[in-house]
């Protein structure tokens, strides 16, 4: 338990890292990959509801305090983020990864609608912003995103010695 | 009270998710100033501890690359203070050397111990001037503390010096204060001796000086001290040791005396004599 607990540190301490520091490296034409909320799916799904909302709130508020512009707009689209995964939670139903990879386009989308709405409600931008956000933005980040997610299917499939499937 | 908790613990997920979100519009719904406050705090009370550890590293590198620095400087210095130091000493030792060829009556040829003779047997040191600076054979060479020896072969640019050390070098001396003359020997290169008569006038403590007898060094050179007085098995005669003023150890730089033998030019004269003495014969 403890040990799982230090390995989920770990992991989203790295894809902080790797966020602010190789991520820029890899955008593409401005798009580029959210590491946290990929790492923020797998735990969620494995974890459930509740881990997910304290874990999502903590990763978003650590986001915010990175750039405290607009401080609890990460915590409130990560927390929803990671409430949502957490209902597809891996103990209740069993999930093939091409289910994992439509529910995380679906998460992206509701994250970055989260965003754009607080965006919209905080800074007075047209509503317009919320759908030319979503197509622009949204959906290249959340494919490119998957991508990325495809290492961790691939690292989910190596068999762990000691762990029977 | 108790049913406030009832409900969050029946209704976990929902409450969790209302706790946070609560907090999170709590946070959007300040003012730039009070959010900035919040952020301060937090990072302040989550990120201090991390911080703090982070500082500690990044200073335990510092102080170890500090000190790298500082080891580094610390050996240059020492090497530069080894040479300095160096530096004043010799400068010490040509300064007085500059004294003494200044109020000494000879021409001297300053020159430097570049090879001593580790072995026991000849007891001798090559010194780094030659037949260029017009040296010859038995031409004497002395320290600012008195005779050192004599030179006995001369090359282009070094020449090899008998120290007194040698066994087989035998110097003429005489007591300072009361003329009596000797001869100054060792028989193991550490210990000096003369042999005095019984009675002559000689005490512990007497300078011994060149006698300018022996043809080679010129007279009143320093030699040394007598240390002690032993009576010897033969009554006619008594054996002062001698401690030299040359201290043979530190052997660095010498002066060579351009004084030809006083012998020589006799010996010059026996060589015709034994020359012409010969042709006649063979006449």
């Amino acid at each position: 338990m403890i040990s799982d607990a230090v390995k989920w540190v770990l992991v989203f301490m790295v894809s902080l890292i790797l966020q602010t520091s190789f991520v820029p490296v890899i955008t593409i034409a401005g798009i580029k990959p959210d590491l946290l909320i990929v790492a923020l799916f797998f735990f969620s799904i494995k974890y459930g509801v509740i881990p997910g909302i304290f874990v999502g709130f903590a990763l978003g508020l650590g986001q915010d305090l990175y750039s405290p512009s607009m401080l609890g707009q990460n915590a409130l689209t990560k927390t929803v983020a990671g409430a949502f995964i957490g209902l597809f939670n891996e103990r209740m139903m069993r999930s093939d990864p091409l289910i994992k990879t439509v529910l995380l386009l679906v998460v992206f989308i509701i994250h970055d609608a989260l965003f754009f709405i607080v965006q919209i409600a905080r800074l007075g931008d047209p509503v317009s912003t919320l759908f030319l956000g979503l197509l622009t933005k949204c959906l290249p980040r959340a494919l490119y995103s998957i991508a990325v997610a495809v290492l961790f299917y691939i690292w989910d499939l190596i068999p762990k010695p000691g762990i029977r499937k | 009270m108790q049913w406030i908790i009832r409900f969050f613990v029946s209704h976990r997920n929902i409450s969790s998710l209302a706790l946070t979100v609560i907090a999170s519009l709590w946070m959007l719904s300040g003012n730039p100033d009070q959010q900035q406050r919040i952020a301060r705090i937090l990072t302040f009370s989550v990120f201090y501890p991390f911080q703090f550890y982070f500082n500690q590293t990044t200073r335990i590198k510092n102080v170890v690359a500090e000190n790298r620095t500082l080891k580094e400087s610390f050996a240059n210095l020492s090497v530069q203070v080894a040479q300095l130091s160096e530096a004043g000493r010799e400068n010490e030792r040509l300064t007085e050397m500059l004294g003494i060829a200044r109020q000494f009556p000879y021409q001297l040829v300053p020159a430097r111990v570049v090879v001593r003779d580790p072995s026991f047997i000849s007891r001798s040191a090559i010194i780094n001037v030659g037949k260029e600076q017009g040296l010859l054979p038995f031409m004497p060479v002395m320290t600012t503390h008195g005779a050192a020896g004599k030179i006995i072969q001369v090359m282009q640019h070094m020449s090899m010096v008998q120290l007194i050390l040698d066994p087989s070098n035998r110097t003429s001396v005489m007591v300072q204060r009361s003329r009596e003359i000797g001869i100054l020997e060792t028989e193991n290169g550490s210990d000096f001796f003369i042999m005095f008569r019984a009675h002559a006038d000689v005490n512990v403590g007497d300078t011994i000086i060149t006698s300018g007898l022996g043809g080679i060094y010129p007279k009143g050179l320093l030699a040394g001290r007598v240390a002690k007085l032993t009576e010897n098995r033969d009554p006619i005669f008594k054996k002062a040791i001698i401690t030299p003023e040359v201290d043979f150890d530190r052997l660095e730089e010498v002066f060579v005396l351009k004084l030809t033998p006083q012998w020589a030019s006799f010996k010059q004269e026996l060589d015709s004599m034994v020359t012409s003495q010969s042709k006649q014969a063979g006449q």
